[in-house]
């Protein structure tokens, strides 16, 4: 296969998607560890960072404009141009909630801790597995590591469920406690979020790699 | 609702002298939808394009094997009025050929050679040809002046008007926009989204965004052989073939 001037230029989108993937899934490390740790510097920093990834964003948009417009891309390359733009905008979001989870993390540390901090950092931790996991397979276009990552993404909801359930049944016993188990109910589903954000990347890498669409129903059969 | 096989081809071989230049070409074209045929130069659509209306037979040292089925008809068949084949099977090709007549003695030409002499009938087919090919109102004041006087792209619609005049069923354009400028080519791609809702049409053409905006089927052609035939979408957003892959997005070699 040649080496055409549209593959130099996927080449460089391909970068700048995972600088944005590697910057995203900082983000959510920190903001676990600033969760977990009461890090109110850690947590500021997230917010801080996540105006790089939106810029990112920006530069990924452009680059895919720019690619559709001049270059007329089909098949493979138009797979991947039309999935490097969904899964920046999965990006995107995902630095949103990351910095969210930062900001709970900033109101939560001015009071005493609660006692299902650690099951929703765990939780957290499942999620950024799921990240890391959605960002090796894009990198590599690997299918199988991309089903894998939509596996995991049940173990998240379910934790996530239970966990709410808990915090409900805990704020009828602690009425003081509300504000605080308000704002984990909000950590939780942020992490869920970020759970259902890195299966549609997953599902993307497929995309991308198969041309099959399994968005929705989270499976893979090369029809 | 099934469709109807305008079209059928079954293990066409086509020799030029020594040289093999379709190996085994079997494929369907439906009635009234449009099928691209593309592949790099030398890869027989061309040859195949002209097997259609055998267009071959005029060089010496050719020969043919297999079938190619019009209405489920054997044209190769003997037999077969080759005059008569050509007038359902219209062609159009690269660069705009009009005679060095009028625009209306070119678009009548084919009735004429037909012995039709109804005068009436054949200024109504000059005109429904014409404005069929979407060239009548640019045309329509100035019937009896020189083809030769049109523009290009108006030429090639001239010769789309000549080829339609004689009410073939199948049209055949071999990259009947590449030497025209943009908007001579956007008319002739619109002009193929309307002929379509009347004939069956095969395109040989070069620009693969062209083939992908005006078919509804594409075939791959390589060194003599088809790689890979499917729906125009699935061709250019998930190939079956690495080949075609790699062709349609230009890492080919």
């Amino acid at each position: 296969m040649s080496h055409t001037h549209l593959s130099r230029e996927r080449e460089q989108l391909k970068m700048l998607v995972l600088e944005m993937m590697s910057k995203t899934t900082e983000s959510v490390r920190h903001s676990l560890e600033a969760f977990s740790e009461m890090d109110t510097d850690k947590a500021q920093d997230v917010i801080d960072a996540d105006n790089d990834i939106n810029e990112l964003e920006v530069s990924v948009d452009e680059k895919c404009l720019r690619l559709l417009a001049l270059e007329g891309p089909v098949a493979g390359d138009l797979r991947f141009i039309l999935g490097c733009m969904r899964v920046s905008v999965d990006l995107e979001r995902i630095g949103d909630e990351a910095a969210n989870i930062a900001q709970d993390t900033v109101v939560l540390s001015l009071k005493p801790g609660l006692d299902f901090y650690q099951r929703l950092t765990v939780m957290g931790y499942k999620a950024l597995d799921m990240l890391k996991l959605a960002g090796r397979a894009f990198s590599r276009e690997n299918t199988d590591e991309a089903v894998q990552v939509c596996k995991m993404d049940n173990e998240v909801d379910e934790l996530n469920s239970k966990m709410i359930k808990h915090v409900i049944g805990y704020m009828a016993d602690h009425t003081p406690a509300i504000e605080r188990a308000v704002r984990c109910i909000n950590v939780a589903r942020r992490i869920e979020r970020i759970g259902d954000l890195a299966t549609n990347i997953a599902e993307n890498t497929v995309f991308i790699s198969q041309g099959v669409n399994i968005k929705h129903y989270c499976r893979f059969d090369n029809r | 609702m099934s469709k109807n096989i305008k079209l059928r081809t079954e293990n066409l071989n086509f020799y030029y002298s020594g040289f093999h230049a379709l190996h085994g070409i079997s494929m369907d074209m439906v009635e009234k939808e449009v099928t691209a045929l593309i592949g790099p130069s030398g890869c027989g659509k061309s040859t195949y394009l002209r097997c259609i209306n055998r267009m071959n037979d005029l060089i010496p040292g050719t020969r043919v094997e297999g079938r190619l089925l019009l209405d489920d008809s054997d044209i190769y068949s003997s037999g077969v009025d080759v005059v008569d084949l050509r007038k359902r099977v219209g062609m159009v090709f690269q660069k705009p050929n009009p005679f060095p007549k009028t625009i209306f003695e070119n678009v009548a030409y084919g009735l004429r050679v037909n012995g039709i002499k109804d005068r009436d009938f054949v200024a109504r087919r000059v005109e429904e040809g014409l404005k069929m090919s979407a060239l009548w109102e640019e045309v329509k004041d100035r019937l009896h002046s020189s083809a030769l006087g049109l523009s290009g792209g108006q030429q090639q619609r001239l010769c789309i008007a000549r080829a339609l005049a004689v009410e073939p069923d199948v049209l055949l354009m071999d990259e009947p926009a590449s030497a025209l400028d943009p908007v001579a080519t956007q008319k002739i791609e619109e002009l193929i989204f309307e002929l379509k809702k009347k004939f069956t049409i095969v395109i040989v053409t070069h620009n693969m965004q062209q083939a992908a905006r005006v078919s509804d089927v594409t075939a791959f052609f390589y060194m003599g052989e088809l790689i890979e035939i499917d729906a125009t979408d699935k061709m250019f957003t998930r190939p079956k073939e690495k080949q075609t892959e790699e062709y349609i997005t230009g890492r080919f070699g």
